[in-house]
């Protein structure tokens, strides 16, 4: 079996989730010739299999703006590896006027710009995950990878869109997954539902994702 | 589309066979009525082999009540045997309760909700801090569904004149719900609860628990026997080992017995149908 060519390029963020995928490289080697701005000197974008693009783009960044097109062209799969890549994450808290780059303030996911084929939530996602999408993609697993092409049509999942979907409605069974994956700690139980602690959600999307309910809401609606 | 490997035409999932099987140590079959004490004994077999440092599971605490419990002896699986009718949050501190006891490999026991977020973790780790790496083995029980606490309680009060806190017990058997409480025990038609389910479960599609190693319930035709659907080698060779070292008795099922659950399967896939248009 030929090695499915998959590039890696980053477009803006706090490079936690390019750290993931540099980590990943090594998980990933014997089903993909990886290609990163990270490993080489010699990389640009070029033809390939899957691309992965880590970070949210910037609506004001012409540079940014052409480089993730010019990938879209390219590749044939585009995954958006990432809360921010995903559904812009805490970069959507972004106002304009930090340093270092201080014309930035409108971050969007990629999918607002480009057709997302996959969209990996977490923030950031640990290297086992870009290795499972591949592994599903090869094999073509295609009930694993239906969540993840459905995360693709959103624009945005926080514990907000949470707390509507399914706490309010009363769909909660109070199972204590969104808890679990919650990385800042915004979730608790209270008498036995989720609570959100608005000021600590980073809006990366892992508690919607992982709810047994609200990712099943989530696929009815986009696939 | 299902987010599951689920269809009409698989109502239990991927699957390489199904099992009746009990205990053989009388002890632990004493304590059971619905089942065979199967899953009980294979946990005690998982942690005297050495297999597993410890088992997830729920104890029941008093009524509808229960509690996380990980169990590392023989002693606690033992404890903490039996159905259970409540869910429990113990996804949320699952985390802290594993890390705390400095447990690697762990058996976790759970509802279908729990197992397909437990399971879906082991597929995809979203998180650094995600321990699929530590989940050796994933147990999935039955459900049709789980209580709305307040709902189910009031309506024991009203109709029924039970205290909720006297209520020691609460078992399936056959048709019947059959609650066990301090001046005795009544049989109340399992159709007559439906009503007092959680919303959430009502638009479920999962009977079996399909991102399990392992599914475990009961047949109503078998009664003292452990229904056990083996979803992988790996699970297979477990019981199959667990079964000559003389822990459980395992034989296979008959057809009838997979057409009940699938059945049963199906039911809950189309209730969720019918459900889910409305609901979500």
């Amino acid at each position: 079996m030929t090695k499915l060519k998959v590039l890696h390029a980053d477009i803006g963020g706090c490079e936690g989730c390019a750290v993931t995928f540099l980590r990943a490289i090594p998980l990933i080697e014997s089903i993909a010739c990886a290609k990163t701005r990270y490993i080489g000197s010699d990389f640009k974008i070029e033809d390939c299999d899957i691309a992965f693009v880590t970070g949210s783009i910037c609506i004001n960044d012409v540079h940014a703006l052409e480089m993730l097109k010019n990938i879209r062209s390219k590749a044939k799969v585009v995954v958006a590896l990432g809360s921010c890549a995903a559904l812009g994450g805490i970069t959507r808290f972004c106002r304009g006027g930090q340093e270092p780059k201080p014309d930035h303030r409108v971050f969007q996911p990629l999918s607002s710009v480009i057709d997302v084929d996959f969209a990996i939530p977490g923030c950031p996602p640990p290297p086992q995950a870009v290795n499972a999408l591949l592994i599903a993609y090869v094999k073509n697993v295609e009930f694993q990878l239906r969540l993840f092409k459905a995360v693709a049509k959103v624009k945005r999942l926080s514990g907000f869109d949470l707390l509507d979907d399914v706490v309010l409605p009363g769909l909660c069974v109070g199972c204590g997954a969104c808890v679990l994956s919650c990385p800042t700690g915004a979730l608790r139980l209270i008498d036995r539902r989720p609570e959100l602690i608005v000021e600590k959600c980073i809006r990366c999307g892992t508690c919607y994702v992982r709810c047994p309910r609200a990712s099943q809401i989530l696929v009815r609606r986009f696939t | 589309m299902s987010l599951l490997p689920l269809s009409p035409k698989k109502p239990l999932g991927e699957y390489i066979g199904v099992y009746l099987s009990r205990a053989i140590d009388p002890e632990i079959r004493r304590q059971r009525v619905g089942s065979g004490g199967a899953i009980t004994a294979f946990l005690c077999y998982l942690i005297d082999k050495n297999i597993i440092d410890g088992a997830v599971t729920v104890r029941r605490v008093r009524g509808l009540e229960g509690e996380v419990v990980v169990a590392t002896t023989k002693k606690e699986v033992l404890e903490a045997a039996g159905d259970k009718w409540s869910i429990i949050p113990f996804t949320a501190r699952l985390r802290d309760t594993i890390e705390e006891k400095g447990l690697k490999r762990i058996a976790v026991v759970g509802l279908p909700c729990q197992i397909q977020f437990l399971g879906q973790m082991r597929m995809f780790p979203l998180l650094e801090s995600d321990f699929s790496e530590r989940i050796s083995l994933l147990i999935s029980l039955f459900c049709l569904g789980t209580f709305a606490n307040e709902v189910m309680l009031s309506y024991l009060r009203s109709k029924y004149g039970i205290k909720p806190s006297d209520i020691t017990d609460i078992r399936l058997e056959g048709e019947n719900l059959s609650i066990y409480h301090e001046c005795g025990k009544i049989s109340i038609p399992a159709r007559e609860i439906v009503y007092h389910l959680q919303t959430g479960c009502l638009v479920c599609t999962d009977y079996t628990g399909v991102l399990s190693d392992i599914s475990a319930g009961i047949s109503e035709n078998y009664l003292g026997y452990t229904v056990l659907i083996a979803r992988n080698n790996r699970a297979l060779e477990l019981l199959n080992n667990a079964r000559d070292e003389k822990y459980i008795e395992l034989k296979e099922a008959p057809p009838s017995v997979i057409e009940e659950i699938s059945l049963k399967a199906r039911g809950k896939m189309e209730r969720a149908t019918y459900y889910a248009t409305r609901l979500l």
